[in-house]
């Protein structure tokens, strides 16, 4: 082998000689990565189960009809708004999230604390909205899966989910009408129902880190990767909702 | 193998290998730079798109959808969420900031969505299709009654 070889290859170690990682991201990371685009495909299979539940219904409830109630507002018209509030909560702790990353970085221990606090704030504002609309629509069912499957249900009980233009498919043909409410609500249920376990599990890794930050954990670690792949965690159940809102509140 | 020797694989992988590539070396310890001012001031901004493309869809969702031909209706609302998906992943989730074979590796398996998404709407409509001019679905309903 000539020198000028050996030196070239001194420079710049060819990335198949191993030792460091060609993507410039540590295994962890990385699989923080894989693991999420996993549960993508999870989230993106039970959406297009309900689009296609959606497209083989003749009807289908509105959903400016259904969610148009907001705590303390009475039988008053507001559709669309509470769901608002719930998505601006977690776009603002996807915010406080990524500053407490940004904190990380730096080594800057007093607002990875700080941030990390109010990301979990945010978190729990939001399951606490989801618990009341949950709440809402259980008394609204009567139930929470399954409601709607009894051939004799009266019409009224699902009548009021539909948009006007439906009404007079819904009144020819209450059983469609009913299997659609049904599916809707069943879909509704377990795929919000899987994003707020996410974003249960996101307020426990947040205590976790938040915990371990204010103990020093990471500092003396001397990096915040932690708080960095819970932080990814955190914004994916973001990104979910973003999907969740336009499927089922939007489109 | 010896207990040392397993250790010192442990701190290959793990301790060694994190700080390696969690940016702590690259990293200066000043918060208050102007880079760490600079990316600050990017999730802001990126922070009141996501605000305004948030209050555009929820106001067209409440007034105007309704009256909007199906296909626009869907399009406008898919494209914005793709929209801030784009930022929330690429800002928020930093992988604009990762090398580009990484961003392709994480993004590819998700273009299995284009197929999914056409191949079970498709097949969504086709049922309806069969269901409506079935003559089965008009006895069910007679029964029930």
């Amino acid at each position: 082998m000539s020198q000028t070889t050996v030196v070239t290859a001194a420079k710049e170690p060819s990335l198949w000689a191993g030792g460091r990682s060609p993507y410039n991201v540590s295994y962890g990371k990385m699989m923080t990565w894989f693991f999420l685009l996993s549960d993508a495909l999870t989230f993106g299979a039970f959406l297009i189960a309900y689009g296609t539940t959606r497209f083989f219904s003749a009807v289908w409830p509105d959903a400016n009809q259904v969610f148009k109630s907001f705590p303390f507002a009475g039988e008053r018209n507001l559709p669309l708004l509470f769901v608002s509030l719930m998505t601006f909560i977690l776009i603002m702790s996807s915010v406080t999230m990524v500053l407490a990353v940004h904190a990380g970085h730096y080594g800057d221990k007093k607002n990875v604390a700080k941030w990390l606090q109010w990301t979990i704030v945010g978190g729990i504002c939001f399951l606490s909205c989801q618990a009341w609309e949950w709440t809402h629509l259980h008394a609204e069912c009567g139930g929470l899966w399954g409601a709607f499957t009894d051939v004799n249900t009266p019409v009224d009980q699902f009548r009021h989910f539909f948009g006007e233009k439906s009404l007079p498919y819904v009144d020819a043909h209450p059983l469609v009408a009913m299997q659609s409410a049904h599916g809707f609500f069943n879909y509704f249920f377990t795929i919000t129902g899987f994003h707020g376990g996410h974003v249960t599990s996101g307020v426990i890794f947040n205590i976790l880190i938040l915990v371990n930050t204010v103990n020093g954990v990471y500092e003396r670690r001397g990096h915040y990767e932690m708080v960095e792949k819970i932080g990814l965690y955190w914004h994916f159940v973001d990104l979910v909702w973003v999907f969740v809102f336009t499927c089922f509140y939007l489109l | 193998m010896s207990a040392h020797h397993s250790n010192s694989i442990q701190h290959l992988y793990e301790g060694d290998q994190s700080k390696l590539y969690s940016g702590v070396m690259q990293h200066h310890a000043d918060v208050n730079s102007d880079e760490s001012k600079a990316q600050v001031k990017r999730i802001w901004k990126i922070f009141w798109i996501l605000l305004v493309i948030t209050i555009a869809e929820v106001i067209v969702g409440m007034f105007y959808s309704h009256h909007m031909n199906p296909a626009v209706k869907a399009f406008f609302f898919l494209a914005l969420t793709v929209l801030k998906a784009g930022y929330i992943v690429s800002v928020f989730m930093h992988l604009g900031d990762e090398f580009k074979g990484f961003i392709i590796t994480v993004l590819i398996p998700l273009v299995l969505f284009v197929w999914f998404i056409i191949a079970f709407l498709a097949d969504g409509g086709f049922w309806l299709r069969m269901n409506e001019s079935s003559p089965a679905r008009h006895t069910i309903e007679h029964v029930a009654k």
